[in-house]
């Protein structure tokens, strides 16, 4: 298994990668890269099911992007048809070049989604919890408790209506789902019920007196130094964008934003947290990392002696043989390592894990 | 007091960046870009999204506060389990457009138990159920925060109910009906600042440089009307349907245990 912040390293790189390029060739080469990490994850034991198809729906996605893509942008050299005028905001000369480029965008976007998907696929229900970050502990309990009782509620859901079709409940109109949804809205309440007397009972979130003033001074701190950092990444963004002013908004922004996640980090600190199965760092995760952190370099920055000119294709305004630079396309393959580490380990054995994604 | 202030302070900065972020289109048209600017263009998306999701974080930190209760973690760990069943089925029998079950409960919750229980209902409802169904991606921010908006927004609605006859009543409906059917829309019109950059590309900003607010507001008007209109109509009605339906028998649900959730628990300091 790879390591939760190694498949985060690996998201970032496939995300701005494509959102960098949309040059056919890499972007056939991302995909490329992801559909063989996500072959892989395919054998894992805890792969579970998607819940849609994913051909299909990469297909939905270029279709329409290029279809809107085509219909709003009316520029470029070759022109398909043209729609009449008249036609508000659609009239116009409908070019190969728009419908390509929407075709790629939507490319991209499939590529995007699947990546996640892949990810997701990989990690366990419980990995995915243990992202939250620490200082929202109440959250990730709330979480926790959703998803152990979805499993519960599905259950409750289908006793209700076999109950409520043995008493000749029909389903005919939208007041007809009332039966189903009342109860178990009423029975999941009657179990918060519960589960809020038993929690208050064994102390969750009991605070002594003593502590009530600390709690209460820090609180007014955080407040303040969120509304600092808030305030500086919205002026620092506005030189930016409206007058282009790099050198004050810059640091500007960088540092709001390190003074929001530093607090958030240092109130996350005092969080106590329990492991019930450990995740281990390992050399392959190292080499997931690395692998994505050469595509993103080459893709981010002027290195490796590659041309990134190549990355910056557009179909505008005649469509031309897209430029392919192989030193970028070698580093593009970088996103393929999560594929060898998983296909290089043994397959562990089946584990005992409650996954509720499956159910 | 202070602490109302400051509290308040934090919503308004938040609120600021969102107007911010969603105008940030249009403010690129308008203002004349030097060159450097045009370059930067391309990671404007990513910068939007970064700033978002900081923007996010405080938010949801400010609602949660130092911790929460033990009631209101098993009410919110419970709906959220119910939202995200709902969800489920919706993803497992698509309904049409942006039709979604989901803002029923998040709507209802809010407007009984307050905007801060709504806001987190949003948020969380939408985290659990993209974890269960696999929807994570870089949209779940976005939609966890204008979900949470839908909820935070219900008690505005409180003092028009009451005017239109109060609890219980066909007017308190009404509000809550219309409020679900602009929400339908604005839910939409917020999803697509994510999508609208990606979808068009930064091409848009190349071949057309220094396109004017009005061709900019145009290319966005054409984008919503071919992408969204129809797809938030259905939202829209889906939501005055569902409201129409369940609204009031929920509504009484909700508030027959938000009285019968009124206990306190009081600790005994005598023994230490």
């Amino acid at each position: 298994m790879i390591h939760p912040l190694a498949w985060i390293g690996w998201l970032i790189a496939v995300m701005a990668a494509l959102s960098t390029t949309r040059n056919p060739m890499y972007l056939a080469l991302i995909l490329l890269c992801i559909a063989l990490v996500d072959m892989v994850v395919q054998r894992l034991p805890n792969g579970a099911t998607p819940v849609f198809s994913r051909k299909r729906f990469v297909l939905l996605i270029v279709l329409v992007s290029a279809a809107i893509n085509a219909l709003s942008v009316h520029y470029g050299d070759t022109v398909l048809f043209t729609l009449p005028e008249w036609l508000p905001l659609l009239g116009g000369p409908v070019t190969l070049e728009a419908l390509v480029f929407g075709a790629l965008n939507g490319l991209a976007l499939a590529g995007i989604f699947l990546a996640f998907a892949t990810a997701q696929r990989a990690l366990p229900t419980s990995a995915l919890v243990g992202l939250i970050p620490r200082a929202f502990y109440s959250l990730a309990v709330v979480a926790a408790i959703a998803i152990t009782f979805v499993p519960t509620t599905l259950r409750q859901a289908r006793q209700i209506r076999d109950a409520q079709a043995i008493r000749g409940h029909r389903m005919r109109r939208l007041r007809d789902w009332l039966p189903l949804l009342l109860p178990l809205l009423i029975g999941g309440l009657e179990r918060a019920l519960q589960l809020a007397e038993s929690m208050a009972a064994r102390g969750f979130a009991g605070m002594h007196q003593r502590e009530y003033a600390s709690v209460a001074a820090e609180q007014t701190t955080t407040r303040l130094l969120m509304i600092v950092g808030l305030s500086m990444l919205l002026t620092g963004w506005l030189l930016l964008l409206a007058w282009g002013i790099q050198w004050l908004g810059v640091p500007l922004m960088l540092a709001g934003a390190a003074l929001l996640l530093g607090r958030l980090w240092w109130l996350g600190r005092r969080v106590r947290r329990t492991h019930y199965r450990q995740l281990h760092w390992t050399a392959s995760d190292t080499a997931v990392l690395i692998g994505a952190v050469v595509t993103l370099a080459a893709y981010l920055l002027p290195v490796l002696g590659s041309s990134r000119a190549a990355l910056f294709y557009y179909p505008y305004p005649a469509l031309q043989l897209p430029p392919f630079d192989p030193i970028l396309g070698f580093a593009t393959l970088g996103l393929a390592w999560p594929a060898v580490a998983l296909w290089a380990k043994p397959a562990p054995a089946p584990q005992h894990t409650t996954d509720t994604r499956a159910s | 007091m202070t602490q109302r202030v400051l509290s308040a302070a934090i919503y308004v900065l938040c609120s600021l960046i969102g107007i911010a972020a969603f105008l940030a289109p249009f403010l690129r048209a308008v203002v004349p870009q030097s060159d450097q600017q045009q370059a930067s263009a391309a990671t404007a998306p990513l910068l939007l999204a970064t700033l978002v999701g900081l923007c996010f974080l405080a938010l949801l930190f400010e609602v949660q506060g130092p911790g929460l209760n033990a009631k209101t973690v098993a009410l919110l760990g419970i709906l959220v389990a119910i939202n995200s069943v709902l969800r489920f089925a919706e993803v497992a029998i698509p309904g049409p457009g942006g039709f979604s079950p989901v803002f029923l409960l998040i709507i209802l919750s809010g407007y009984v138990f307050g905007g801060r229980f709504g806001f987190l209902m949003g948020t969380m409802s939408l985290l659990v159920s993209a974890i269960i169904t696999g929807g994570v991606g870089p949209w779940l921010p976005y939609q966890m925060f204008t979900a949470g908006w839908v909820g935070l927004s219900a008690p505005l609605i409180r003092p028009l109910a009451r005017r239109l006859g109060g609890e219980g009543g066909r007017g308190e409906l009404l509000a809550l009906i219309v409020f679900g059917a602009l929400w339908g829309f604005a839910y939409g019109a917020i999803m697509n600042i994510w999508f609208w950059p990606y979808a068009t590309g930064p091409a848009a900003y190349y071949w057309t440089p220094g396109a004017g607010l009005a061709e900019t507001m145009r290319r966005y008007l054409a984008f919503y009307v071919l992408t969204s209109l129809l797809w938030d109509a259905f939202g829209a009605v889906g939501n005055i349907l569902l409201l129409l339906a369940f609204g009031r028998p929920v509504l009484r649900t909700l508030r027959r245990f938000r009285d019968r959730l009124q206990f306190v628990y009081r600790p005994d300091w005598s023994h230490p």
